[in-house]
């Protein structure tokens, strides 16, 4: 049994979704604060501060086929170097747990284990997170193009993806962040879709 | 030239009907199947879950999954080449299944699965269809909008808003599917790009299995771009390389063998015509050999004929008895009479004392093994009967010829008389090799690998494709076995079901089952007829809809679809026959001709490297369902060569028991049966001390090996009795034996130089064996026939 095209779509947007769960946490992790204008190295060296941490998030959704826009809430875990995970509460309790290659997702009752590296999108996000993770500039600018701009005590990163399959679902990623900390993170796909997803300042994880 | 007892009518009527009995087996071998693959050595009668496993090996869909993989210049050049393997070997209607890890390679079942959704999809049930039942599944749909995946259900959401396609999908995501890279599958370490493929062809089709393979090169050759390389695997490779093999080491043993057998010949007698009859029961016994296992099994194995090669050592050495011994005393055409009266009780018992050998392995469980037992007694046989029969016709005086003989028995008569000497180096060399065997306790630890023709090489290139595929043949299964297929699809429903907290709690990574696509008809039905009729769904979907972000009036493609799947008949193995869906069932559930149905549930250990399935959490989850049992081929592998080994050391055992009986029933001594048996124990013993000291892994084959040492070195040992009680010998005697021996000991010596491990192992025994069984024979001779 190989791979169909709609579980690798799946595949990918809970991949997706644990990146934004690993971006966000990062930015949790962070807390320093400085006026002066910010580049890529500086938000970075700011994101490597925090090893581990926990936020509460909440996400809303904008999609052209609805009436009115989807809400959702949940916690969102990191831990250095390679494992982090999505625990969305409301509306259903699912989450999505990575670490290493390995991704666990669990949803209605439902559990299934796959490998990260089996779904190309999914190779460069991963790229792109454990760069980010990592304060490594050179891997994020491997699957995206990042620009910087504010300050280190509101700075906003503006993703835009380089590989051609990544590009074809999503047009542009926007990660906004105080200090060490991720406070949102904006994501626009290509058929107008968009989510914007709020990070409450982190809590140290639980030991 | 006067013949008192056998009148010309008489000579006429025996080489008559040796050559009917002749054309008989010409005529039985043009009609014979010639076959090279492992199964030769896969047991006869398994058991229930033997049966499945040989079922697998033999005919299942590893053994026509071809492995490739392409290495060379860069990720987009090995890319490229892949998509364009594939669309070559699509287009060339010989494979029923192409994959590099193209999704678009999955558009028509995922077609399939979309149309059929109702009837495969797990959460449909008559709850799923009320108000809360639809208000909760929609809620499900919409929570991966706005994500990437979103994309792919947004289309799909007005027909399938309950998300049954995605729930389908869900269960079919391998949880260890290869790594991809610019749209193909790719190694881990990013160096190949994989792909896999499986034949229509059957995997016992060899000659379909090599078209194939050479199909799948020459479209790499015209795909690739330069700079890259094909890697191939998989059992079909194997089984065509396997038997080209064979076929090209059958046809250079039987070369080797008869030159050998000439040239020793026509140094013994200096006489042409002295070759072509010692030839005549060689060539009759090789005959009658390959016709007795072509009526007996049906099909020739090559490894049989490989070792027939051996025959030819052997049963020439009736026609060296005959030749030298009719000869002795020449004249008047009365030779062969003598040789009736001295020669030939000895040649009978020696043929029986082989036919006890031989006759051990007609017994074994190994189909391989019984081919190579009944080979061997039908050749012996035959060239016995020839030797006393048609020989006596064509040469009734023997060979005049001389040649090097009196030199050889000279040398013989020396060798023989500073034999005794070593009576006592050769009793300490023999509890030296009681004491290393018993020392070396894993003596017997070679595997059924270990018979298997493969190299090493190609085995690392086989495991290494596979790695990256994470496709394995060795895993384990759980095997569901019913009378027919629906009682079989219902047991792994329950099967599946008990293994889904397998998966919760990490025990399983994942697993598959045939009932994700085609559950029962039991279950399909279930599920269909909870679907209500569209008035009733109707309302149930205003109610769930009401206040939420999806109205129902954009719905009214999904009432439709509901409505029709309700009317649609159930899904069974026949009724997709022809569906892009068949490949995929026929993977995993395999029918019977007697209507019998067995699935196969492959398991994924827990994540990728080093970890170990926990059997006994699986075997307790599967505890007490009909039909159903847990399978880890390897393990299962391993276990049956054990047992074999066990059943071979019995039948090996009880060969030598036989030819020790033979030996007692011949000589009514019990002084000179143990004189007899001493040489060809120590034979045995130093024997094993020798493959214990060079680190031998001994397998089944070896055994069989040393069965023979006992049953062709007995010969040895009986020709040294006799001398005792016979009183002298003369060096004609002497180099007889000798070049007999010598025969023996070459054509194993030929065979142990074979590159199929089967041969080899039984050259490499029987080869030093029988030397040392006449060398020791002579060691241990009788002191009062030396001084005769």
């Amino acid at each position: 049994m190989k791979t169909q095209a709609p579980e690798r779509t799946r595949g990918t947007l809970r991949r997706w979704r644990t990146l934004l769960t690993a971006l966000t946490a990062l930015a949790l992790l962070t807390g320093a604060s400085a006026a002066w204008a910010i580049d890529l190295p500086g938000v970075m060296a700011l994101l490597a501060q925090r090893k581990s941490g926990q936020a509460h998030f909440t996400e809303e959704r904008h999609v052209s086929t609805l009436d009115s826009p989807l809400h959702s809430s949940g916690t969102l875990t990191f831990s250095a170097p390679d494992q982090f995970a999505r625990h969305t509460l409301e509306p259903r309790p699912e989450s999505a747990e990575v670490q290493g290659n390995a991704l666990l997702l669990k949803r209605g009752g439902r559990t299934r284990r796959m490998a990260l590296d089996a779904v190309p999108e999914l190779s460069a996000l991963l790229g792109a997170l454990r760069g980010t993770l990592n304060g490594d500039a050179a891997a994020l600018q491997k699957h995206f193009r990042v620009e910087v701009s504010g300050s280190a005590a509101k700075w906003v990163m503006h993703l835009t993806p380089l590989d051609s399959r990544l590009a074809a679902q999503v047009r542009a990623m926007e990660v906004v962040g105080q200090q060490s900390d991720l406070r949102s993170i904006e994501l626009d796909l290509t058929g107008g879709d968009s989510s914007l997803m709020l990070i409450d300042p982190p809590t140290a994880l639980p030991r | 030239m006067s013949m008192p007892a056998l009148v010309p009518p008489r000579r006429a009527v025996v080489l008559l009907l040796w050559l009917a009995a002749v054309l008989l087996a010409v005529l039985q071998i043009s009609r014979s199947t010639f076959t090279a693959d492992l199964s030769a050595f896969l047991p006869a009668n398994p058991d229930a879950q033997q049966r499945v496993l040989i079922e697998q090996l033999k005919s299942g869909v590893p053994s026509r999954t071809l492995l490739m993989g392409i290495v060379g210049a860069d990720t987009g050049a090995r890319a490229k080449a892949s998509r364009a393997l594939a669309a070559a070997l699509q287009r060339s209607g010989l494979f029923e299944t192409v994959s590099n890890g193209e999704s678009s390679a999955f558009a028509d079942v995922g077609q399939w699965i979309f149309e059929h959704r109702y009837a495969l999809s797990p959460a449909v049930n008559a709850q799923h269809f009320s108000a809360d039942g639809l208000r909760d599944a929609i809620a499900d749909s919409l929570s991966l909008l706005g994500t990437p995946a979103g994309n792919m259900i947004k289309p799909l959401l007005e027909r399938d808003p309950t998300g049954e396609t995605q729930r389908i999908a869900e269960t079919l995501i391998p949880s260890n599917a290869p790594r991809t890279e610019g749209g193909v599958w790719t190694s881990r370490a990013g160096e190949r790009a994989l792909l896999l493929a499986t034949t229509r062809a059957a995997g016992a089709d060899l000659d379909a299995q090599a078209l194939a393979i050479a199909r799948v090169r020459s479209a790499f050759a015209a795909a690739a771009s330069p700079g890259l390389t094909l890697q191939m695997s998989g059992a079909p490779v194997f089984s065509v390389d396997s038997r080209a093999q064979i076929e090209r080491e059958v046809r250079w043993l039987a070369i080797a063998g008869t030159l050998l057998m000439s040239t020793l010949l026509l140094l013994a007698f200096a006489s042409l015509s002295a070759l072509v009859v010692a030839m005549l029961p060689v060539a009759s016994g090789v005959l009658a050999g390959i016709a007795a296992v072509s009526l007996a099994y049906g099909t020739v194995h090559g490894i049989t004929l490989g070792f027939g090669s051996t025959l030819i050592g052997e049963a020439v050495d009736y026609a060296i008895y005959y030749l030298i011994q009719a000869h002795g005393q020449a004249g008047s055409g009365a030779g062969w009479r003598r040789w009736l009266g001295s020669g030939w009780p000895t040649v009978r018992l020696g043929l029986l004392t082989s036919i006890c050998g031989f006759g051990a392995l007609v017994f074994s469980g190994f189909p391989g093994l019984a081919q190579l037992g009944t080979f061997s007694i039908a050749g012996l046989l035959a060239a016995a009967v020839t030797t006393r029969f048609v020989l006596p016709v064509l040469v009734p005086d023997g060979a005049r010829g001389v040649g090097l003989r009196r030199h050889l028995g000279r040398l013989g008569r020396r060798l023989f008389a500073v034999m005794p000497a070593l009576r006592w180096p050769v009793l300490a060399l023999g509890i030296a090799a009681i004491v290393l065997v018993w020392q070396r306790g894993d003596l017997w630890r070679a595997e059924l690998s270990s018979l298997s023709p493969v190299s090493k090489a190609a085995l690392a290139l086989d495991a290494s494709l596979r790695a990256d595929l994470t496709s394995s043949d060795a895993g384990a299964l759980v095997v569901v076995q019913g009378a027919d297929v629906q009682t079989t699809l219902q047991r792994a429903e329950v099967a599946a079901a008990r293994l889904e907290p397998l998966v919760e709690r990490g025990v399983l990574a994942g697993f598959n089952s045939v009932t994700r696509l085609l559950p029962s008809v039991a279950t399909q039905q279930r599920r269909l007829h909870s679907i209500p009729d569209a008035d009733v769904l109707r309302r149930a979907l205003d109610e769930a809809t009401r206040g939420g972000p999806l109205p129902a009036a954009r719905l009214a493609p999904f009432i439709a679809e509901a409505e029709q799947a309700r009317q649609r008949p159930p899904q069974t193995p026949a009724s997709v026959r022809g569906t892009p869906l068949a490949p995929l069932v026929d993977t995993m559930l395999l029918t019977r001709s007697d209507g019998s149905a067995v699935a196969l549930l492959p398991l994924q250990p827990p994540s990728a490297t080093g970890a170990v399935l926990d059997s006994a959490a699986v075997a307790a989850a599967l505890h007490g369902l009909a039909g159903t049992q847990e399978l880890d081929i390897g393990q299962e592998l391993g276990g049956l060569y054990n047992r074999y080994l066990g059943e071979a050391k019995a039948q090996a055992l009880f060969g030598a028991l036989g030819v020790v009986l033979l030996m007692a029933l011949w000589l009514r001594n019990w002084r000179r049966v143990l004189a007899v048996c001493q040489p060809l124990l120590l034979a045995v013993l130093l024997t094993l001390g020798g493959l214990a000291l060079c680190h031998v892994s001994l397998g089944i084959l070896h055994l069989v090996g040393l069965l023979l040492v006992v049953a062709v070195g007995s010969n040895y040992a009986l020709f040294f009795d006799l001398l005792r009680e016979g009183g002298d010998s003369d060096d004609d005697t002497l180099a007889s034996l000798l070049l007999a021996n010598l025969t023996t000991v070459l054509s194993f010596a030929l065979i142990a130089t074979s590159q199929i491990p089967a041969l080899s192992a039984i050259g490499r025994v029987v080869a030093p064996g029988a030397l040392l069984a006449l060398l020791l024979a002579a060691v241990f001779a009788p002191r009062r026939a030396r001084a005769a």
